[in-house]
Parts: structure tokens; C-alpha cells; sequence
């Protein structure tokens, strides 16, 4: 346990002027609901899920798409498991869903309305065989799992499918050397770019990959053994066409980089056009999340970040000041994680006031939470009726 | 920024039923803004500054206390990487050991160029060090070549053998020992994801047999070696412990080290131990790891020292430098966030309070013995950095 770091909950920072107004979507690990909070870390709407909930986005429709946990799934010890999709409307009505044991990690709701997936499969022992990196015999039952993406059609059947294997080269992607052989890509985010192309993230070869969506080719790698990547998350196309990518600093190569960073790549350069974080030791960007986390460009340019480990939220401007700050008190379940006073968090999404999403008017403290005992956390009431009568001058 | 894991300095939790109690000794890496100089502070367990010593240079390490009351301090006195054009990966130097009385009068300093990470006074007042960079210690090629484990260099860059050195008290070499003539590049196999630089020995220290425990981090192991001879007679914690700190013995016999934990071969989020092994099997018979694993994590530097009570304070170097004490139960006792900001002058960071290691004394430790613990000597200090100066609420900051 820690004093210093973690005890202190809720909102900490808010610049009223500098941040970007709207409601955060947050889904607490091993919770067992999606929780919607306003700019005060009020809770203003929750999703009790059938399942646990481990990535989620609110669609513009308003109703609620996650990936959720299925507690006896085949891989449940990988990190990731998933194995069931599902959207439900704002008032938790299940509309769809797509069930699959391998299912993992995350999705994208695509253009046509059709859902990329990601789903774990086996690598065929020769190929196997030569993938570099890792211990041997870490394999898991001595089977190495590798990735699939596949695009669910509404009605659930399969309209499109890329095999790893079949396309990526041992040679070129190679596993990070401490992981365990138990996967090969471990791909953790998946993202359809405007031209059609596939973004990916495989986590344990430290590449984000654009994948052909005609031929299945990787057409373009970022990272790799000797990249500037480490085990990195959550990767967005902006409008101006760059990437977004949460580096989480994972295994990095050497020490120096032993903390996270959110970085702006520009693909046909490849370059650095922005960064945030990982100038260790400045305690100012102390920020390091090594599993998990979520990054996200705002409309008027600020990023949010979600640092997970430490359930911190924030907020900053493109020059790298903060402008919000929160750190998830929310309630979270049984498991070790939870129990802790670091209330972890999967991944955190802001929508704008004007989101067509938030078709309900979201109304304040429809749901209040208790904070935390032993917190210091503060709701004082007439400091947050001033920011309220503030906020409406400004007009929100 | 950070707000919510910056916001509390100084002590944040003491719990005195259980606390073994006694003095801490730290040192910001860099120098401080109001006078210019290195510093080293003594914090009563309230958090009092009840000592200062200033230094002409910045800290390049960090300072111990002796048993006469003296303190002997790592001051980096020259750019290293300048002066001998060595990467940018060698980090942590302290070139010139200072020793000062309890008041702050200079008894002696001794020179120790390209000295780095961990120096120590034998029993005769020469100065061990381990020092990184010297050509004498770059492994002939065709021994580089059968090294295992490391990332490849990519043009001609050398392979460092960290040496150590004796020098007497002008400076003068009396004992030194080549690593790479002792070591061998089959067992002693680097951590996969360094580059093939150097070993990167992080600390000395000499076990009541005469011998010297040695920790090349980069190896994930450290070992014995047998002084004056140089030969390694023992290696402890391999598979175990991952770049591993501050590796010593204690007063039963077993080796406590910190283990970093960074590179760490498993999925999932890196935390840091501190472990207590069994020289004769090689065995964990205790360790402290957090609740939550993740929650207590550095990922450089770090140390930890055992109180008579059974104790343990750790330092938690990359946490906002956070010190902090459990008891051999892992129940936290104390904790406190080093409030002295300084400047570290050689990468230009501001606002900087890192330290290397927080060596703790009981009360009845000798060198304190006759000396003056008040901390009404320092009124500014205390004002400004003591007990009264932080606030233990917080509010969240709205604007």
C-alpha cells in the first residue's frame, strides 16, 4: 500500500476553460458495470453487464457496445479474454450479440455497420516452430496462440477473416524476448481506417500494422524489435491522418524508457510529430501504465489519456498541460486488483456534449456513488454548484 | 502533470507502536536551488531535518554515515560523459568521495575518476569503486563475441567490463579487479533486452568474511567474490531477481536485495520485491511485495535496509522518491515523500527529487552519540520542508 499515491480519489484538476466538456465513459477492471461520469467525477448513468466488461464504446445510436469476460472461457488465464460482444440500449436491453470463446480484447464498429473482432488461434506447430522470441517452453499446453481478425456481420456470420499466420512473416515479427511463447502478436486493438485498410496492434511483437483489406498483406509495420514501441496500446487514426498510440513502456529496450508515453506518428514519414511522457525522470510526466490503457484526441485538441494501472484519468493540452484530472473510486468486484486502494481501469472514452450518442439528456447525480472509506476525497457542495452556475455561463 | 500521486510530501503515514524508529539520510541527485550545493538531509521519523551537510558538487550518488558521527558522500565532480565521451547509457556517477564531520567541516576528499554507482570505506580507509567506462575493462573482441544474451551492437561500439578499484586515501590504485578476467560469458548471460554495453554493477559491499558482494544488474544475478584474489566463489538469485539493487548481508547471515523487477520475463505489469535469500541454498526465505503487486514498482535504482526490530525501509526510488517501512508482517508503518526539490545539472531537470538509496539508523546508532538530533538548528529547513510545511487533506484543485 501506498499513502502518498494512492489516496488521493475523484476529481483532483479541472480547468474549465481549457478542458473538453462531456461526459467520460470509464469501465473499472473486474467490475461488473460501464459507468458514465460527468466533469465533476459525478456518475450521471452505469450498464449493469451480464459479463465483465473489458473495452466498450458508446455508439452513436446510444446504445453500448462491450466486450465481455466469460468467466469459464478456454483462455480466461491469457490477458484479454474475452468471449462475448454484446450491445445493449441505454437502459441495458441486450439488442445484439456476438458469442465466441476466443473473442478477445477489442473491436470496432465499422462504417457498414459490420463489427471487427479479434479472436485468438492456434499457430500451426511448424510455423510455430520458427517464430523468434521468448523462453522455450513457455508455449501454453505447448501451443502457441495467435490472432485473427474477423468482421461479424449483424446477423453473426463471418463477412471477412485475416489469419495471422497466413501473412505475417517469423523472420520480421518477432516476439519480444521475456514474453511468454504462449502467444506470438497478442494483438490488443483493432481499428478500420478510412480508405478500408485494417489498424492493429500486436502487443507482444511491438508493431501497430495496417493491414490490406483486398489481400490481407501488411502493408506497413511502426515498431518492432529494435522500435520505439513497447508492448503499446489502443492506436487511433486522427482526421489529419497521423496515429495516436498509448506506449506503454512495457519491456522496453533498456531502462531509460521505463514509463509510459502517448505518441502522434505520422504514417508516411513514420516519424514523432507529437509526444507526451517518458521524459523519465521529470516528475511532472511521472505517468506509467505497463498493461492496458487508452489514449483519445478531443476535438479541440487536448488528449485523453487513461493511465490504467493507477486508474488515473486525465486530461491535457497539446502542450502537455493538464486540464483534468480524476482517479477512479468507482466500486469494483472481488478479484486482488480491486481490493487494492488502485482501482484499475480498462479504458476510459470522453463523448462531447454534442454527441449523438448522449440522446438522453445526462442528467447530474442520477446516481451517486460513496466515496471510498479512508480517501480524502471531497464532494463539497458549494464548490460544485459554482462550477454548475459556471459551466451554464459558458454554456453548456 | 500528476496531481493525484504528487500532491503529498513528506511524512503521509507513521504509525509509532510498530516503527523500529532511528533516523533517515537522503540525497536529491543534483543540487539545490537556494545555495547551489549538493545536499544531504537527516529526517527524524516526524519528519524533521535534524542535520544538513552541503557539498561543493551535486550529488552523483549518495551519502552514508559512518559510525564516528562522519558522512561519506559520492559528489559528482566533473561531466563524465564529456570528459570521456562514454554513452549515454553509463549513468550514475559519482567522482569524488567527501567526507564531513557531524558540523560540515571537510575531514578528507578522495578522488575517483569515472567512478559510478557504489563506493565504499574498507576497515584500513581505503575507497572501493566500481568504475564504468575505463578502457582497461573493454573485452577483448573475440570474448566479446562468445558473450551471450544482450542486443547486438549495431556499428563498433565496445563491450564495458565495469572493473573495480582501491585506491588509498591520495588516489592511488593499491587493488583492482578486471571483471571480465573473473567472469564467465556462459553463466554470467546478459538480460535479452540490454544493449551490449556493459554490465552496469550497481553495488559493493563487504560481508563480515572479508568478501565482496558484487550486483551487475544487467546480469540478474549478483555474486560473491573473494577479496584480495578477485575469484567469484558464489552466484545468488539468477531466474529470480531482475536487475537487482543494494545487495547485502545481514546480521543473520542471509543476503537481502532488492529486486527491481524491470524485464522481469512474464506478461503483466513489472513490480519490485525486496527478497531474503539463503546464501547456502540459494533460497527466498522472505520477501515484501506489495498487495497489489504493480502498486510498488522502480524500475532503476531503489535499496532497502533490515532495522534491528525486523523491519524492513525501503527506498522506492521512481515513485516520487518514496521511503517507506513495513514490518516483516509487509504491514506499512511509515512512509515519506522526499520534499527537497533540486536541479540536476547534467541532463538540465528541474524540480527533481530523486534519490538513489535512504539509509536508515536507529536512535542508538554510535555515530549519533553525543551529537546534537535538535531540529530547532535548522528553523528555515523545517519550516519550509519540516512536518508543519504539508497539508495531509487535500482538495481538488477547480478553476
Amino acid at each position: 500500500m501506498s499513502v502518498a499515491f494512492n489516496s488521493i480519489k475523484g476529481l483532483t484538476f479541472y480547468d474549465i476553460t481549457r478542458a473538453y466538456v462531456g461526459v467520460t465513459m470509464l469501465i473499472p477492471v473486474d467490475g461488473e458495470e460501464v459507468w458514465l461520469i460527468d466533469m465533476l467525477g459525478n456518475t450521471v448513468h452505469s450498464w449493469k453487464t451480464r459479463h465483465k466488461p473489458i473495452y466498450g464504446n458508446l455508439l452513436p445510436n446510444g446504445n453500448l457496445l462491450y466486450m465481455g469476460q466469460v468467466d469459464n472461457g478456454p483462455l480466461v488465464d491469457l490477458e484479454g479474454a474475452g468471449g462475448s460482444l454484446q450491445e445493449v440500449d441505454w437502459d441495458g436491453n441486450v439488442v445484439w450479440e456476438y458469442n465466441e470463446p476466443y473473442l478477445h480484447h477489442a473491436f470496432d464498429r465499422t462504417e457498414k455497420g459490420n463489427t471487427l473482432v479479434l479472436r485468438w488461434l492456434e499457430v500451426p506447430k511448424e510455423i510455430a516452430a520458427r517464430v523468434k522470441g521468448g523462453d522455450a517452453g513457455t508455449e501454453r499446453e505447448g501451443v502457441m496462440w495467435g490472432d485473427a481478425i474477423q468482421e461479424i456481420t449483424p446477423k453473426g456470420t463471418i463477412a471477412w477473416e485475416w489469419i495471422g499466420h497466413e501473412h505475417l512473416d517469423p523472420d520480421v515479427d518477432i516476439a519480444c524476448p521475456i514474453c511468454p511463447r504462449c502467444g506470438w502478436t497478442h494483438a490488443n486493438a483493432v481499428t478500420e481506417l478510412p480508405d478500408g485498410d485494417i489498424l492493429v496492434s500486436f502487443m507482444q511483437t511491438n508493431v501497430i500494422a495496417i493491414i490490406d483489406k483486398r489481400t490481407g498483406d501488411v502493408k506497413w509495420r511502426y515498431g518492432g524489435p529494435a522500435g520505439e514501441l513497447a508492448h503499446q496500446h489502443s492506436p487511433t487514426v486522427l482526421d489529419n491522418g497521423n496515429f495516436l498510440i498509448f506506449d506503454n513502456g512495457l519491456h522496453p529496450r533498456g531502462l531509460a524508457k521505463g514509463f509510459s508515453r502517448i505518441l502522434e506518428v505520422n504514417p508516411s514519414s513514420g516519424k514523432i510529430v507529437w509526444g507526451f511522457g517518458g521524459n523519465w525522470p521529470e516528475p511532472k510526466e511521472l505517468f506509467y501504465s505497463p498493461t492496458m490503457g487508452s489514449c483519445q484526441r478531443l476535438s479541440n485538441g487536448n488528449t485523453f489519456v487513461c493511465e490504467s494501472t493507477t486508474g488515473r484519468l486525465f486530461e491535457m493540452s497539446m502542450k502537455g498541460d493538464l486540464v483534468w484530472e480524476y482517479v477512479n473510486n468507482l466500486p469494483s468486484y472481488e478479484t486482488s486488483l480491486a481490493r487494492s486502494k488502485s482501482c484499475p481501469v480498462f479504458c476510459a472514452f470522453r463523448y462531447g456534449m454534442d454527441y449523438s450518442g448522449l440522446k438522453r439528456p445526462v442528467t447530474r447525480y442520477e446516481r451517486r456513488r460513496e466515496p471510498r472509506p479512508g480517501t480524502t476525497e471531497e464532494e463539497g457542495g458549494v464548490k460544485e454548484a459554482a462550477v454548475v452556475s459556471r459551466l451554464e455561463r459558458l454554456g453548456y | 502533470m500528476n496531481i493525484a500521486q504528487t500532491a503529498l510530501w513528506g511524512v503521509t503515514y507513521y504509525n509509532p507502536l510498530k516503527s523500529s524508529g532511528g533516523y533517515t539520510l537522503f540525497s536529491p541527485i543534483g543540487i539545490s536551488y537556494t545555495s547551489g550545493k549538493g545536499e544531504a538531509w537527516l529526517i527524524d521519523m516526524e519528519g524533521h531535518i535534524v542535520n544538513r551537510w552541503q557539498f561543493p558538487y551535486q550529488c552523483g550518488l549518495y551519502g552514508y554515515l559512518l559510525p564516528n558521527g562522519h558522512i561519506v558522500y559520492a559528489a559528482q565532480s566533473e561531466n563524465v560523459h564529456q570528459k570521456y565521451s562514454l554513452p549515454f547509457s553509463f549513468t550514475g556517477f559519482g567522482t569524488e568521495i567527501i567526507e564531513q564531520d557531524w558540523d560540515g567541516n571537510v575531514v578528507r576528499t578522495v578522488p575517483i575518476p569515472r567512478g559510478s554507482h557504489d563506493f565504499m570505506i574498507m576497515p584500513n580507509g581505503n575507497v572501493m569503486y566500481i568504475c564504468y567506462g575505463d578502457e582497461k575493462g573493454i573485452l577483448p573482441d573475440e570474448l566479446a563475441a562468445k558473450w551471450k544474451g544482450g542486443i547486438p551492437a549495431e556499428g563498433k561500439e565496445k563491450l564495458y567490463g565495469d572493473n573495480i578499484y582501491e585506491v588509498d586515501e591520495d588516489g592511488k590504485i593499491v587493488w583492482e579487479w578486471i571483471s571480465y578476467e573473473h567472469m564467465d560469458p556462459e553463466i554470467d548471460a546478459m538480460c535479452p533486452l540490454e544493449d551490449r554495453q556493459q554490465w552496469h554493477m550497481n553495488t559493493l559491499f563487504r560481508c563480515r568474511d572479508g568478501n565482496i558482494l558484487v550486483s551487475p544488474r544487467h546480469l540478474n544475478e549478483f555474486f560473491k567474490m573473494e577479496y584480495p584474489s578477485g575469484k567469484i566463489i558464489a552466484r545468488y538469485g539468477r531466474g529470480k531477481i531482475f536487475h537487482q539493487h543494494d545487495c547485502k548481508e545481514l546480521d543473520n547471515g542471509n543476503f537481502l536485495v532488492f529486486d527491481n523487477g524491470s524485464h522481469r520475463h512474464n506478461y503483466g505489469a513489472p513490480y519490485s520485491r525486496v527478497v531474503e535469500i539463503d546464501p547456502n541454498t540459494d533460497e527466498e526465505v522472505w520477501e515484501y511485495k506489495a498487495e497489489v503487486p504493480s502498486d510498488f514498482y522502480s524500475s532503476l535504482m531503489a535499496g532497502a535496509n533490515r532495522m534491528p526490530n525486523g523491519n524492513t525501509v525501503i527506498c522506492d526510488s521512481c515513485s516520487n522518491s518514496r521511503i517507506f517501512e513495513v514490518t516483516y508482517e509487509g504491514e506499512l508503518v511509515w512512509e515519506y515523500i522526499v520534499p527537497l526539490r533540486v536541479k540536476q545539472m547534467e541532463i538540465s531537470v528541474d524540480n527533481f527529487n530523486l534519490i538513489f538509496r535512504a539509509p536508515r539508523y536507529p536512535s542508538d546508532y554510535p555515530g549519533f552519540k553525543g551529537k546534537d538530533l535538535d531540529p530547532a538548528r535548522f528553523p528555515w529547513e523545517n519550516q519550509m520542508y519540516g512536518p508543519a510545511a504539508f497539508k495531509k487533506s487535500f482538495v481538488p484543485r477547480i478553476f
